[in-house]
């Protein structure tokens, strides 16, 4: 049996794996289910869940899944696509950078690159007070200029980007205190 | 006309080679340095590289096209969309070097091109246009100066780049005091984009719809118009969904503004495939907004409902053919047509690019549904290029019914590696006001910013717990096989070995 630290929406749930025959059992937090795994390559799967019996009878009701697995560069984080619907998975408390924007509130906010690109304009200079939203600099990339935004109220503490340096993906551009 | 070269990439160099092969032509494929694995280039007979990744450097140098052509023996050029497809200096070299260019000629691409050009041309032929300003503004025209013509159009305006297309180098003002600083994101980006800092402006029309008419013009004086498309449903002036015949216009409105599109291109002898977009108000007066040149983005929408091929009558028309289409099937959908470009973009992250490895792809099939993609699994999306990794058409018998095959089509798409902008299509098909074709160009902005983020699909406890499923067992199963890039080949029985220790 191997155990993981899964952490999906914002709750941490043990996830327990374990082999039975062909089959896989898996334990989350309390509740066991047996999955039955195929693999179609190297990051997707059909999985085929069985969930609790209906009311008189005995057979599991067997839930389809198809899921494709890749890791986020951005976030460090697992992207499960669960069908057409993403969710981002953590595992083992490979706790993601935080998202900047999000970051509202209280710490200094550390705006980094989402993309590769180039700096095509920075719009403040250290010292300055800036508003949650208000556009800190603007990165081209594919073809188009996009703002990148203060997540909170506050003062500039550091400027790391470069009008006209090319950055990569994660690259600090920004500190807000 | 033998072997045609494809001037482009992506998806529309896979258009193109498709339509070449299916007329017995030899298509010729070009790329730059990060492309040499795209699907342009595998499908196609020869390939020849033409420089970096920088656009500049590569899809913009007409010398290197030009070379390549000749290196090919190909007659004719097929420039798509983008990059030198609206470029009359590209369309005149073609002809300099004896190639066919498959468009319009250098005088009708320079014409149209310039915004301010063209709606002089747009006049001249009785087309209302859109308030705006008659002569283009330079680089040197001054803060001051913009200020005063601005005020003589009134507010709202718009800032758009002369030489634009597809919402770039484009602002909009609201507040006079906002002026100077769009006008200067306006020109950099359009110098940027277009090689040209030139901007002009136009009133904002309050609640328009976007309506355009595409249009095939042979050699020998016959103009066809073609039933109209719906183009409303945009995001920062870029279409994200266009859909024919448009549930606003009437068979009266139809006839009208298919009959001013084609007087549009008659009064500036035009030829090949072209585009006429106009606004729509409220009370269905519509004003000529700009040409496009060129073969449209949304193209597949309309041949979906009229079961005409466009790229191949592009190509026969630029040999000389005579366009015997029939004006009525053109101007008579069969049913409806919806398509939504697929995004390399995070939309819950302000549709921030999310370029990188495609790493798995299973686009959707099945009755009515058309996936013009040049994207493979193992495929980087560059960030170099515009980040439009397909158009996924549905048609069906009516709006609703494509509606609801576009959503299944939708859940079918699975995409990894990259984020995508499938989702929020999935959130856009179920809103009402979309069913009910209720909306207007101001429509999508202004609903994304009033959910302020919110993610498009909100996953449910049994979506989250089928996640936390699968990240378990891909960790598990990813540490039992033999390495990481192995697949299942090199010794099955080690990997079952190795799984045997999850017990």
């Amino acid at each position: 049996m191997q155990h993981f630290e899964i952490e999906v929406g914002g709750r941490t749930r043990r996830v327990g794996v374990a082999r039975t025959g062909d089959k896989f059992a898996v334990t989350v937090d309390t509740r066991t289910v047996h999955v039955d795994v195929a693999r179609i390559d190297a990051h997707t799967l059909s999985l085929l869940v069985d969930t609790k019996c209906p009311p008189g009878t005995t057979d599991a009701v067997r839930t389809a899944a198809e899921v494709v697995i890749a890791p986020d560069a951005a976030t460090g984080q697992l992207m499960v696509g669960v069908g057409a619907t993403p969710v981002a998975v953590a595992v083992n408390g490979r706790r993601p950078r935080r998202r900047d924007e999000s970051s509202g509130g209280n710490g200094p906010q550390r705006l980094s690159a989402p993309m590769p690109g180039k700096i095509v304009r920075v719009l403040v200079k250290s010292g300055d007070a800036v508003r949650a939203r208000q556009p800190l600099v603007v990165v081209e990339a594919m073809k188009m200029e996009n703002e990148l935004r203060a997540g909170r109220d506050g003062l500039v503490a550091e400027i790391h980007a470069r009008e006209g340096e090319s950055v990569d993906a994660g690259a600090l551009l920004v500190v807000v205190k | 006309m033998k072997k045609i070269l494809i001037a482009n990439r992506g998806e529309i160099a896979v258009r193109i080679i498709r339509a070449c092969r299916e007329m017995n032509l030899s298509p010729v494929a070009v790329y730059s340095e990060c492309d040499r694995a795209a699907l342009h280039v595998r499908l196609a007979d020869e390939a020849y590289a033409i420089g970096p990744s920088a656009p500049r450097e590569s899809y913009l140098r007409i010398d290197r096209l030009i070379d390549a052509a000749r290196r090919s023996g190909a007659d004719a050029v097929h420039p798509g969309y983008g990059f030198l497809a609206e470029n009359e200096d590209f369309a005149a070299a073609c002809a300099a070097a004896g190639l066919t260019f498959i468009g319009p000629d250098a005088r009708a691409i320079e014409t149209m091109g310039s915004k301010t050009a063209a709606r002089s041309a747009a006049k001249r032929a009785g087309v209302p246009v859109v308030p705006g300003t008659e002569d283009p503004l330079g680089a040197d025209v001054s803060d001051a100066a913009i200020a005063a013509t601005a005020q003589s159009i009134g507010y709202p305006l718009l800032v758009k780049a002369v030489a634009g297309g597809g919402g770039k180098g484009m602002r909009t003002v609201v507040d006079p005091s906002d002026l100077a600083s769009a006008v200067r994101g306006a020109r950099s980006e359009a110098a940027s984009a277009f090689g040209d800092p030139t901007v002009y402006l136009e009133r904002k029309l309050a609640r328009p719809r976007h309506i355009e008419v595409q249009l095939l013009v042979d050699h020998h004086g016959t103009v066809v118009p073609f039933v109209e498309r719906e183009c409303s449903i945009q995001r920062r002036h870029q279409k994200v969904v266009e859909e024919t015949p448009s549930i606003a216009v009437t068979p009266a409105l139809r006839a009208a503004i298919t009959s001013a599109a084609a007087a549009v291109a008659n009064a500036v002898a035009y030829t090949n495939a072209g585009t006429i977009e106009f606004l729509v108000d409220e009370n269905g007066r519509f004003y000529f907004l700009e040409m496009n040149t060129r073969l449209q983005v949304e193209h597949p929408i309309t041949e979906m409902v009229t079961g005409l091929d466009l790229v191949q009558w592009q190509i026969r028309i630029a040999r000389g053919e005579r366009l015997d289409v029939d004006p009525a099937r053109a101007l008579t959908p069969t049913g409806h047509a919806i398509e939504c470009r697929v995004y390399a973009e995070d939309p819950d992250n302000n549709f921030l690019p999310s370029p990188g490895r495609i790493v798995a792809l299973r686009p959707p099939a099945g009755p009515g549904i058309r996936d013009d993609s040049g994207a493979t699994a193992g495929l980087d999306v560059p960030i170099d290029y515009d980040p439009m990794i397909s158009k996924l058409v549905a048609w069906a018998e009516d709006r609703t019914r494509a509606i609801a095959r576009m959503r299944r089509a939708l859940g079918e798409y699975l995409v990894g590696g990259i984020k995508t902008t499938v989702p929020f299509f999935i959130w856009l098909l179920s809103q009402p006001d979309f069913a009910d074709g209720r909306f207007d160009t101001t429509y999508l902005d202004a609903v994304l910013k009033a959910r302020n983020g919110r993610p498009f699909v909100e996953p449910d406890a049994g979506v989250e717990e089928m996640a936390a499923i699968a990240a378990a067992l891909h960790t598990a199963l990813a540490a039992a096989r033999p390495s990481t890039n192995g697949g299942s080949t090199g010794g099955r029985w080690k990997t079952e070995a190795r799984l045997e220790g999850l017990r």
